[in-house]
């Protein structure tokens, strides 16, 4: 109810200005519906930066184009046949969103592969690029031998720039002189832009694009396919560029490369900055705050200023303009924030959970609930059960496989099988390729020669995110969750690759999606129960217990419906006791669900205990194989990983028990 | 030789250690055991004024330490094998090693501790030009409590020393901590693995939600049963 009655009032505010201005004679309508064509655009590249954490210096060259695609739709310079209609603004804003979005993906596209400093450079080039394009093709001329197929073609206007541009047309209503049918025009497609914003954010996009700005690798091995999802967030941050660009060429009648240099990017990063990176109403706060600055105040303490000069007799003071100095407040007033309130002013500080300061505890410290068969969830155990070649053939089977780095030869034809429904140990020392296996095996690494089959299918040359769909899971060794998100987001990005929600259904809502998003979080919730996180769902990850953490990185994997489960050093940092439960939860995994699990461990306990089939790594090579009796037992393997020390300590653990 | 007396150190609101008391004395091995979570690492970091206790005393041979910064409780002779190793990835391992020595004052007697570390550890001579973060886990603790060697400390902070180290590899590290004792340096060993931890040390805290429930000498709480029970795995 709060937040509503906080949007109502903020919604009466913006509809009454217009009147109140005008009752009071302010004449600043015209400067703030300016103003808020940068707040749409600070919007925008809030689903950039905010959103999908992609660093973009050079916002401004979609604020660029989509002015330049509606003033060139909409203008007699190209001879545009949509100019002069009614219809026409109405048709071409719309087009000109859509040309922004396809020149966002082919801008977004060379920073796929690069990240943080890396993709900011590049973008902050076509920050750059775009103004001095559009600059140099208002004259080209294209010779060839002798021939001039293109001879001065003016195809942006050049210096100069487009006008005129076509207004929109409402019957009744007058688009010209009068700025409050412009301010109204702004002010609804702003809103319609907060609407679909809200609802991207909260979709089974926005999570992605979320997961992609914690941590891309985790994303990319839990399901997401970061290529679509970066693109997206790039042609969607464009395609409100275009709306924003276009009511400004529109308003403005025409418009020239100047408008568009790297000061305005560097605005709209402090919109966004200010206001607290990914919150709409963060990035809106921001934006009015610095647009009423910029284009209210600046000129009225100028008015002030220049008065206290002639009144006092300072001749400096009477032909003062701080509207000059704004890129000096701006600056300053980023550093500001970055130093006092880093999060923005509507950001919210991470703050850990607060602790209940328990005087008396019990001595002896209660695990986690261990996992029982009846709280498995019933979706999961038909899920996983389902579907896969004959019952004898190994879900795993490696042959082959080596990796190398340089010279240095990683795996060295590694040969490995895994029964469907067995667990099997990766064991050796550090060193000898454990986890160069599991990422070569989830995509991450490619093979330098060797075949990989899951299920009778390869999966050599398979993305990390196509191999999860197949049906393979993975942990990390350190853990990797997504630490900004609840642990219930964790656990529903590891739905996203069984979810069939697009853009638009997201975006509308539809019943189909509706169910989907609802099905998705009662089984997430099931998860979480079900390996003792139940009521720990609205917890951000980072805040978990570490123990905790483990168990909720093995729920976001079997979110994404494996029949293989890949466990890095699961039990890595745990005491006996959680280790114990833990071996327990990977055992009942097996029993109930069938599920196949590889396993690299260190506590020989787990190894021993419950794997079927252990194989032992040493520099690469695969120097052992066979049940756990055998292992333990084997010569090579006492020398180069168990070392003496285990079988007397394997003899003390049955002596004591 | 150092006391830790009454500590309480905060994160923020959250206490984390509730007046927590320890000693250590000059030639011991003693361990700091207890779940994730408990406080271990804090206890270190607070020794080693990475956080400052809000109420409590540290010192270190009759100097305060909870007033000093962490350089200067560096030169005051206590070097720490950080929890996850924490070499320097880009540098090779001679050169972290010649890092472990930048606070010490006497250059001539350098040269001979590169000796000490690579007699302790042959597997770092072989790698001395290998850069830090290409090194296996194993090989990236042996560096780690090489490096703090090399700043020839009286006290050695070990955190979680044998995590995700092979069994084989536990025995060693474990071997060398006798060896580093036994030439005369002190060890407080924070561990998870419980039973080495006990097997190779003098005396034990049990710390639990930030304050200690029990000590003794490490043969005895091997025998407790609620070490056993809690700390050891066993039924």
């Amino acid at each position: 109810m709060r937040r509503a009655s906080g949007w109502t009032a903020l919604a009466a505010a913006l509809v009454l200005y217009p009147f109140v201005d005008r009752a009071l004679g302010l004449h600043t309508i015209h400067a703030v519906s300016d103003g808020m064509v940068y707040v749409l655009l600070a919007l925008g590249l809030n689903i950039v930066v905010g959103y999908a954490g992609l660093l973009d210096l050079g916002y401004a060259a979609f604020f660029a184009i989509g002015a330049y695609a509606m003033a060139l739709l909409n203008s007699p310079l190209l001879g545009s046949p949509l100019y002069g209609h009614a219809w026409s603004f109405w048709l071409c804003i719309w087009a000109a969103a859509a040309v922004s979005a396809l020149l966002g993906v082919v801008i977004g596209a060379p920073t796929l592969r690069v990240r943080g400093d890396y993709l900011a450079i590049i973008t902050l080039g076509f920050g750059e690029i775009i103004p001095v394009a559009i600059r140099n093709l208002g004259d080209i001329t294209v010779e060839i031998g002798g021939w001039r197929p293109i001879e001065r073609l003016n195809l942006t206007g050049g210096e100069n720039g487009v006008n005129p541009v076509g207004r929109p047309y409402l019957p009744g209503v007058s688009f010209e002189t009068d700025p409050a049918p412009w301010y109204f025009l702004i002010l609804v497609i702003g809103a319609l832009s907060v609407w679909a914003m809200s609802r991207l954010q909260d979709s089974r996009l926005g999570r992605a694009w979320m997961a992609i700005r914690e941590d891309e690798t985790a994303a990319d091995c839990t399901g997401v396919n970061p290529i679509s999802t970066k693109l997206l967030a790039f042609a969607l941050g464009a395609w409100f560029s275009g709306f924003a660009g276009s009511v400004y060429a529109a308003k403005l009648q025409a418009i020239t490369p100047g408008a568009f240099e790297f000061q305005v990017s560097i605005m709209l990063l402090c919109m966004v900055v200010l206001g607290g990176t990914g919150s709409l109403k963060g990035v809106i706060l921001g934006g009015m705050l610095i647009t009423v600055f910029d284009r209210v105040l600046l000129s009225q303490t100028t008015f002030f200023v220049r008065w206290v000069g002639r009144t006092i007799g300072i001749p400096a003071l009477t032909t003062a303009d701080l509207t000059l100095w704004r890129w000096f407040f701006f600056g300053l007033g980023l550093v500001l924030v970055m130093l006092v309130r880093p999060q923005g002013l509507a950001g919210r500080r991470v703050r850990p959970i607060a602790v209940v300061d328990d005087v008396d505890q019990p001595t002896v410290q209660e695990a986690a609930p261990a996992a029982r068969a009846e709280s498995i969830p019933p979706w999961l155990r038909e899920r996983v059960q389902r579907g896969g070649g004959p019952e004898s053939a190994p879900i795993l089977e490696v042959r082959g496989l080596t990796k190398r780095f340089g010279g240095v030869i990683a795996l060295n034809g590694v040969d490995l099988s895994i029964p469907r429904g067995a667990i099997v140990g990766l064991i050796g020392p550090n060193g000898a390729g454990k986890t160069t296996f599991f990422n070569v095996v989830t995509g991450l690494l490619r093979l330098d020669g060797g075949r990989i089959t899951f299920d009778g299918a390869s999966v050599v040359g398979l993305r990390p995110n196509a191999i999860v769909a197949r049906g393979i899971a993975r942990t990390f060794q350190s853990i990797r969750l997504f630490p900004h998100l609840t642990a219930l987001d964790n656990v529903l990005v590891g739905q996203h690759c069984r979810l069939t929600a697009t853009v638009t259904g997201g975006m509308f809502r539809t019943p189909a999606v509706v169910a989907e998003e609802a099905r998705a979080r009662a089984r997430a919730r099931e998860l979480l129960a079900f390996v003792g996180l139940g009521g720990k769902g609205a917890d951000l990850a980072r805040n978990l217990a570490y123990g905790d953490q483990r168990r909720l990185e093995i729920a976001r994997a079997l979110a994404t419906e494996p029949r293989l489960l890949l466990l890095d050093e699961p039990s890595a940092g745990m005491n006996p006791r959680e280790t114990e439960t833990l071996t327990e939860l990977i055992g009942l995994l097996r029993r109930e669900l069938a599920l196949s699990v590889l396993l690299i461990e260190h506590h020989m306990e787990v190894v021993m205990g419950i794997s079927d089939r252990i194989t032992v790594l040493d520099y690469g090579t695969r120097i052992a194989e066979g049940g756990p009796q055998e292992i333990q037992r084997h010569p090579r393997v006492i020398e180069a990983y168990l070392g003496t020390g285990y079988e007397d300590e394997l003899a003390a653990r049955r002596g004591a028990r | 030789m150092l006391e830790l007396a009454d500590v309480h150190t905060y994160y923020g609101n959250i206490r984390a250690l509730r007046g927590l008391s320890l000693a250590v004395q000059a030639g011991e091995i003693v361990t700091l055991i207890g779940a994730n979570g408990a406080g271990k690492t804090t206890t270190l970091r607070t020794i080693l004024g990475t956080v400052r206790p809000r109420r409590g005393r540290v010192s270190f041979n009759g100097h305060r330490l909870d007033t000093l910064t962490t350089d200067r409780i560096v030169r005051l002779g206590i070097a720490q094998s950080p929890e996850g190793r924490r070499i320097f990835p880009r540098m090779t391992v001679l050169e972290n090693l010649e890092l472990g020595a930048f606070a010490r004052r006497d250059r001539a007697a350098i040269a001979p501790d590169f000796e000490r570390v690579f007699t302790l550890f042959p597997r770092l001579r072989e790698r001395v030009a290998q850069q830090g973060g290409t090194l296996s886990g194993g090989e990236q603790q042996m560096l780690a409590i090489g490096r703090a060697l090399m700043a020839r400390p009286t006290l050695l902070l070990l955190d979680e020393p044998s995590m995700g180290l092979s069994p084989i590899l536990v025995d060693t590290i474990f071997q060398v901590l006798r060896d580093i004792n036994r030439q005369g340096t002190t060890i407080l060993l924070v561990e998870q693995n419980a039973r080495m931890a006990l097997r190779v040390a003098h005396r034990g805290y049990v710390i639990q939600t930030g304050r200690i429930v029990v000590q003794d000498a490490a043969a005895e709480l091997l025998r407790s049963d609620l070490v056993r029970k809690t700390y050891l795995g066993e039924k």
